[in-house]
């Protein structure tokens, strides 16, 4: 069953159009990749998906209803956003970011209640933050950072997870962690899960689906085999490299100008 | 310090209970030093005979206390919008007068100065019903430009409010240029804030409504907390960010502008007080809020009581005091707390 239904989407910023005719489909408790060069309206995508901006013409929706038509805190009940993580301007503790995502669930006097609090710990648990609960999160590493926004979104108890690129910023032993911690969400909590991301070998890992936008308004949907073909890479990102295969994991390995190995290149 | 422990509603409320207890004790003993000493003995020791005046008695109930329960208003205003606007717009050197309303302020007051009217309303003089209709019509023009600017939404506010601040600021020298020099000296004084003797029917009419502000932002701090951290997470996190904000800032400027009317442009107190209670308690607005306000008055209270007293017979305009005395004692939390600030106004 679909819970995300995306048909005819177009959106333009004044002038600029973005996204013309797109249509696809998230079923429930699934991963999907968003992928696709800078401009491609990757980012735009996952705004009007959260209800942040509003589609030129043509619908979302989440649940059967379209997205425009839910309260916010209604929305806030069905979709979780994680964004680029960031050091925020004042110094609330871990705990105190995570339990933000119950305020809407505040009783009159502005306090949490005994259950906010226990689905606030079991968020902290489950993303491994709990040691630094009581830490800044001005003072903790970036990934662990983006480990407690994560938490934040699954404090926020909702059926669908919304990442925009989790891992830009983040070296090796924390992009698999964080994608890991999101396959077993998705894996023991059935949650839906689409993330905006670069990194497609990663992605290609952990995603049952891929989302591919072009510059141009082309864009492909389907499993990560079909979607990520070497030429579909070469001619959406504009590069040439080289694609390979280790056991069940396919890569790309976009090759420069100066690459050793670059093809016809001659030595 | 406060961010080690989670908030509950026990311990905010023993600490507010804390705070306003030394407030109360903070004004009382402050009533009782000034220029003339006043014995709390004297005061009360003959009321009952209506013909005999008692100076003592003259003092302390129509100068003294009036004054300090104004500094308590006052300071808890400034404070505590100072807090919200920090919050609201996530940036650390914001005060409650970032809007525009200072200078909106003054501009209504100096008007008021040099067309000199000579009526009262509600008790109140002119200067300080313009300084309020000043105050209030600014922050609206800064906002409804704000919002025509668009773009996100709080550079665009900072940037009508930094412009409008400039042309006011502008027009008031101006007017001050050409205004006379016994003009010009009361509106000085105005301009660096200063709390003089009000009538009971003002004070009590100013202590509801900033006791009513305060208790109305306390109630959307947990939301603000949300906006504070960033506000497109507060909307997905399903906060009605416009609601909110708009509420939170009509009651700030609201508290400000009635603290405005009433002392004139006192600085530093919006700016310093809450950054020092966010260094020691941390950024939760649900505590920060109450007890920003608090301390606001306790401060104010203090720095009025130094004005009246230091150059006595003759008074400071106890905004030079707030600056004189919160400038080294902020630097000195600065200093202790570096790191923490540091990480603050990256």
């Amino acid at each position: 069953m679909s819970i995300i239904e995306v048909s005819n989407l177009c959106f333009s910023y004044s002038e600029d159009e973005v996204l013309f005719g797109l249509s696809f489909q998230v079923n429930e408790g699934s991963f999907l990749t968003i992928a696709g060069p800078n401009g491609a309206g990757k980012s735009t995508l996952l705004n009007l998906l959260s209800g942040q901006l509003k589609a030129g013409s043509g619908s979302i929706k989440i649940d059967n209803a379209d997205v425009q038509s839910f309260r916010a805190s209604a929305l806030a009940g069905k979709i979780a956003v994680v964004r680029q993580e960031f050091v925020p301007m004042f110094g609330f503790s871990v705990l105190e970011t995570v339990l933000m995502a119950r305020v809407p669930h505040y009783g009159p006097l502005g306090f949490e209640s005994r259950e906010d609090r226990d689905i606030a710990n079991r968020a902290l648990e489950a993303t491994d933050t709990v040691k630094f609960a009581r830490r800044e999160i001005g003072q903790i590493s970036g990934g662990e950072r983006q480990r407690v926004f994560i938490a934040r979104a699954l404090a926020q108890d909702t059926p669908v997870l919304l990442l925009d690129e989790p891992t830009s910023f983040l070296d090796l032993h924390h992009q698999v962690k964080i994608y890991d911690l999101l396959k077993k969400m998705q894996i023991e909590k059935a949650k839906t899960i689409v993330a905006v991301t670069h990194d497609i070998n990663l992605a290609a890992q952990y995603c049952d689906e891929v989302l591919l936008l072009g510059t141009n308004g082309d864009y492909y949907k389907g499993t990560v085999r079909d979607v990520f073909a070497p030429e579909t890479i070469e001619k959406v990102f504009r590069v040439t490299g080289f694609s390979g295969r280790i056991g069940a994991e396919k890569f790309f390995l976009p090759l420069g100008e100066f690459a050793r190995d670059r093809p016809g290149k001659t030595t | 310090m406060g961010t080690n422990k989670l908030l509950t509603g026990k311990r905010l409320a023993g600490r507010v209970a804390f705070l306003l207890v030394l407030l109360v004790a903070v004004m009382f003993v402050c009533s009782l030093l000034g220029a003339e000493s006043v014995s709390f003995k004297k005061v009360f020791s003959s009321t009952g005979s209506a013909d005999v005046i008692n100076p003592d008695y003259e003092i302390f109930i129509q100068v003294r206390i009036p004054r300090i329960v104004l500094a308590a208003i006052v300071g808890a205003a400034l404070a505590c919008s100072g807090a919200v606007f920090q919050g609201l717009l996530r940036n650390p050197l914001a005060d409650p007068y970032i809007l525009g309303i200072s200078s909106g302020a003054g501009l209504g007051a100096i008007i008021a100065v040099i067309s000199g009217f000579n009526w009262t309303l509600w008790g109140r003089s002119p200067v300080a019903v313009f300084a309020f209709a000043g105050a209030i019509g600014t922050v609206w023009l800064v906002w409804l430009i704000g919002r025509l600017a668009g773009r996100s939404n709080v550079t665009g506010l900072l940037l009508a409010g930094v412009v409008v601040n400039a042309f006011f600021s502008a027009v008031i020298m101006f007017l001050t240029s050409v205004a006379k020099s016994d003009q010009v000296h009361s509106t000085i004084f105005w301009l660096m804030g200063n709390i003089t003797e009000e009538e009971w029917l003002v004070l009590w009419l100013s202590v509801g409504c900033v006791t009513a502000g305060v208790v109305a932002l306390f109630y959307i701090s947990p939301q603000l907390n949300v906006i504070s951290f960033a506000e497109d997470d507060a909307r997905s996190i399903g906060i009605n960010t416009i609601a909110v904000e708009t509420i939170a800032f009509a009651v700030a400027a609201a508290i400000t502008a009635v603290a405005v009317s009433l002392s004139g442009l006192v600085g530093f107190v919006g700016l310093i007080v809450p950054h020092g209670v966010r260094l020691l308690f941390g950024p939760d607005h649900r505590q920060l809020l109450p007890v920003s306000a608090i301390t606001g008055a306790i401060f104010l209270v203090v720095c009025d009581t130094a004005a009246r007293i230091v150059v006595a017979p003759a008074q400071l305009p106890v905004g030079v005091v707030t600056a004189i005395v919160g400038g080294p004692f902020f630097l000195i939390l600065l200093i202790k707390h570096a790191r923490k600030v540091g990480r603050l106004v990256k």
